[in-house]
Parts: structure tokens; C-alpha cells; sequence
């Protein structure tokens, strides 16, 4: 056993404790979260594969998302590293009520922790790893597992056919891009064909994202240095073709992405301004 | 040695992990991991403030397979107290010998794996995701290197 997987493993118990804690503290106030990405990706990975966790991932019902939040941010409610979502917003279009009745309870140091269908799931990381450009090859990770290792009573129809036409093509085109650059078998897949049929520009944009060596940052985290600020700015400047046909609620076809990247620019560009300046309140009243 | 000594072992701020032939234990105080392998963790499990030394040494036999002697364990005892897994603190002298001698002692007379916890370094992956820049404070838990490993900043960083 290598060290990277024994600190793995350590990592994995630590966040385990931590769920565990923030759902029990959570359901002792009456809310029901959804566990999402993070440790329940990790769940499809086999054993010796670490997966590093990195914050605990909770979708809460929209009615509940204020009371859950006040307890999130006390200090002195013991719940620690807690991402939380007001139910999955623009990560998947199906309703809360039904993403909640389909989902699976697993059991984690003792606690029972509600997890999403695999069905939901794989569906929902495919979307939240194109929101986030395609920046990060090693999250394709969990699409691959997610399908290589899905159970066998998995229903592509539940997967695929409970969203719109465009959504779908998302899906099938993250799963192809698990296949072209992560060798993920798909030959007995009902849509094998489609997935493989990946635009042009898809796999210009996501090579030229791995390509890079850092991660985009927040806007709001770089504001002290200029130089950061503007590294950030021109990073989003045309914008990301993968985020900017997400954004638009667009389709995967092999047409330009220029009218989605204008649109997405206009509708980003003031959040992110108010996001920066807020960020400059802060530091100002410091 | 006093072996009426009832040696317990910690247990609080502490994940133990356990995988086969090992225990894995981090430490939320110190921020440092160890790995304890069969015989450490066996004895390290039976400090339980009830056995003493001798006893240790008896169920250490039993569940190993093998005869064990008392400075068998207090070689285990040493290191657990060195590394913070005691409850208390434990001065080992092994007859003025170091402990490195006495390892060798050990290692000779017992067919049993002298017991040993060995520090976990941080793996290159762990190192690289360590910029210490985060968004929320789940972005800190893996950065075992930075100042906080539970919050994040107004500056976007692991730090109190």
C-alpha cells in the first residue's frame, strides 16, 4: 500500500465522520439533505484508486435552504467543511421531489446518508464537470467510474429520457470524452455512436484546458493582486465555449460557439462585477 | 520498567482508519498521520487502562502467534507515547540502551514483526493541491499543510 492511498484513506474516514455529523445535526432540526459529488462520486471508484474529497457536497429542499444555512454557518453547530445547494439549481432540470424519492440511503459511521440514484447522479456530475468548463481531466474520473461500475438495474431511460433533448446530448458527449481520453468502454451503450461523435470544438476546449496549470480562481479571491485579477479576467475573456453553451441551456452540435460565448458574457459579466466589488467591501471595512 | 504500569491508549481527536495488517491514525491536533503495523496496533488496541505490560505481552503472543516479551511492548509503548497516542505520557528506559538497540535486541528473540509506527508523508497530490487557496471550507480538509485545515478565510485562504 502506497502512502497516497493510506492518506487517501484517512481522508476518506475524516470526511466520512464529518457527513455523518452534519446529517445527524441536520435531521435532529428536521431538514433531509442529498449527499452529491465528492464522496458519493468516490463510492464507483474501486478501492485502490484514491479519489481526494474535497468539501462535503449537501443539496437541501429549497424551503429548507435558510434554516440549513443559519446551522452551516454557526461555529458552534459542529458542522464542518459543508458546501450546502439550494436543491441542485442549474445542475439538473428534474424536480427536488423527485430527484428525493428516487434517491438511496447508504449507511456511513452509523448514520443513514442519503445519497442521489446512480441514475441522477452520473447525470448531475456530467453537468456540474461541463459548469465547470472542463477544466479538470482528473473529475472525468467520475464519470468514467460512475459508468464503468454503474449497478446492473442502472435504467439509461431514467438517465437520459427525464430531461430535454439538449441536456441529454451534454450527457452522452461527457460520457464520449470519458471514452476518447480515459478509454471508458462503451459499446454497450444505447447511444455508443452519438458519445463518440464529439464537435470539434468540444475537445479543442477541453484540451486546452488540461493544458493549463492552475485552476481557475474565483474572482473574488484575487482581488489584493492585480496581476491575478487580470490573469482571472482574461482567462474568462472570450469565454469558455464548454460553460458558455451550459449557461445558454445550448446544444452540443458542431456549430460555432460564438453566439452562446456573447450571450454568457453579458449574463456573467455583471454577478462577477458585483461578486468582485463586494469582495473589495470586505477588505475595506478590515 | 514499572510493568504494573495500565498504559490507555487516546482516542479522542483522533481518525483511525483501519485497513488490513495496518491501523491507520490521524491526528486532528497535530495534523500528522501514522501508521501502526499489526503488532503496534494490537498492543496500542489493548491499552485499555485494565493490562498491564505483562498482560499486553500475553495477548500479543496469543493474537500473533508467538512468544512476546514485556520490552516487545514497551518498544510499542515508547513509540505511541512519542508519537501522542497515550492518554499519558511514558518514559521508556530500556536499560540504557537506545531504543534503536533495543530494536535490534527484540527483532532477534521474538519470530513476531517488532512492532512500529511509522510517520505517513504527505503524498505529492496532497502537496499540489496544498496552494492553501480555497473557496469553502471543505477546500481546506485535504490541505494538511496549510494553517487551517477547517476554515477558510476572508481571503480565500486555509488560515484561521
Amino acid at each position: 500500500m502506497t502512502d497516497e492511498l493510506r492518506w487517501y484513506l484517512i481522508a476518506k474516514k475524516r470526511t466520512e465522520g464529518l457527513i455523518a455529523s452534519a446529517f445527524r445535526k441536520l435531521r435532529d432540526e428536521g431538514i433531509e439533505p442529498i449527499l452529491i459529488k465528492g464522496w458519493a462520486a468516490a463510492r464507483n471508484y474501486p478501492d485502490v484508486k484514491p479519489r481526494f474529497l474535497g468539501d462535503i457536497d449537501l443539496a437541501v429542499a429549497a424551503d429548507d435552504f435558510e434554516r440549513a444555512t443559519r446551522l452551516v454557518e454557526d461555529p458552534d453547530s459542529g458542522i464542518i467543511g459543508v458546501d450546502l445547494h439550494r436543491e441542485l439549481r442549474r445542475l439538473d432540470t428534474v424536480d427536488w421531489a423527485t430527484l428525493f424519492a428516487n434517491a438511496e440511503l447508504v449507511t456511513i459511521d452509523g448514520e443513514d446518508v442519503r445519497v442521489l440514484a446512480p441514475e441522477d447522479h452520473l447525470r448531475v456530475m456530467c453537468v456540474h464537470w461541463l459548469t465547470d468548463g472542463g477544466e479538470s481531466k482528473e473529475r472525468l474520473w467520475d464519470i468514467y467510474y460512475a459508468v464503468q461500475n454503474r449497478p446492473a438495474s442502472f435504467d439509461w431511460a431514467k438517465c437520459l429520457e427525464v430531461v430535454e433533448p439538449n441536456r441529454r446530448g451534454w450527457i452522452k458527449a461527457t460520457i464520449g470524452l470519458a471514452n476518447r481520453y480515459l478509454g471508458l468502454g462503451i459499446d454497450d451503450l444505447p447511444f455508443a455512436e452519438e458519445a463518440r461523435c464529439l464537435p470539434a470544438w468540444l475537445t479543442r476546449c477541453v484540451e486546452r484546458e488540461w493544458k493549463s496549470e492552475l485552476p481557475m480562481r474565483p474572482m473574488e479571491t484575487v482581488i489584493d493582486d492585480a496581476g491575478s485579477l487580470m490573469t482571472e479576467v482574461r482567462r474568462r475573456i472570450p469565454p469558455n465555449p464548454i460553460q458558455a453553451t451550459v449557461n445558454c441551456e445550448g446544444i452540443f452540435d458542431d456549430r460555432s460557439r460564438i453566439p452562446y460565448q456573447i450571450r454568457d458574457l453579458f449574463m456573467r459579466a455583471r454577478p462577477s462585477i458585483k461578486r468582485v466589488f463586494q469582495g473589495m467591501l470586505i477588505r475595506m471595512r478590515r | 520498567m514499572n510493568t504494573s504500569q495500565r498504559p490507555i491508549a487516546r482516542k479522542a481527536g483522533l481518525v483511525i482508519q483501519e485497513v488490513p495488517d495496518e491501523v491507520l491514525v490521524y491526528d486532528l491536533e497535530t495534523n500528522k498521520a501514522h501508521c501502526l503495523n499489526q503488532s503496534a496496533a494490537i498492543i496500542w488496541r489493548s491499552c485499555d487502562g485494565n493490562n498491564t505490560v505483562s498482560d499486553i505481552a500475553k495477548l500479543v503472543g496469543a493474537q500473533a502467534g508467538g512468544k512476546v516479551t514485556e520490552d516487545f511492548v514497551w518498544l510499542a509503548i515508547d513509540q505511541l507515547s512519542e508519537n501522542r497516542l497515550l492518554e499519558k505520557e511514558i518514559t521508556v528506559n530500556f536499560e540504557g540502551r537506545s531504543r534503536r538497540e533495543a530494536l535490534k535486541k527484540i527483532g532477534l528473540a521474538t519470530m513476531v514483526a517488532v512492532p512500529v509506527i511509522a510517520s505517513l508523508v504527505a503524498p505529492q497530490s496532497a502537496l499540489a493541491a496544498s496552494s492553501c487557496a480555497c473557496v469553502s471550507p471543505g477546500d481546506c480538509l485535504a490541505q494538511t499543510t496549510c494553517p487551517s485545515t477547517t476554515n477558510c478565510n476572508g481571503a480565500g485562504v486555509c488560515a484561521p
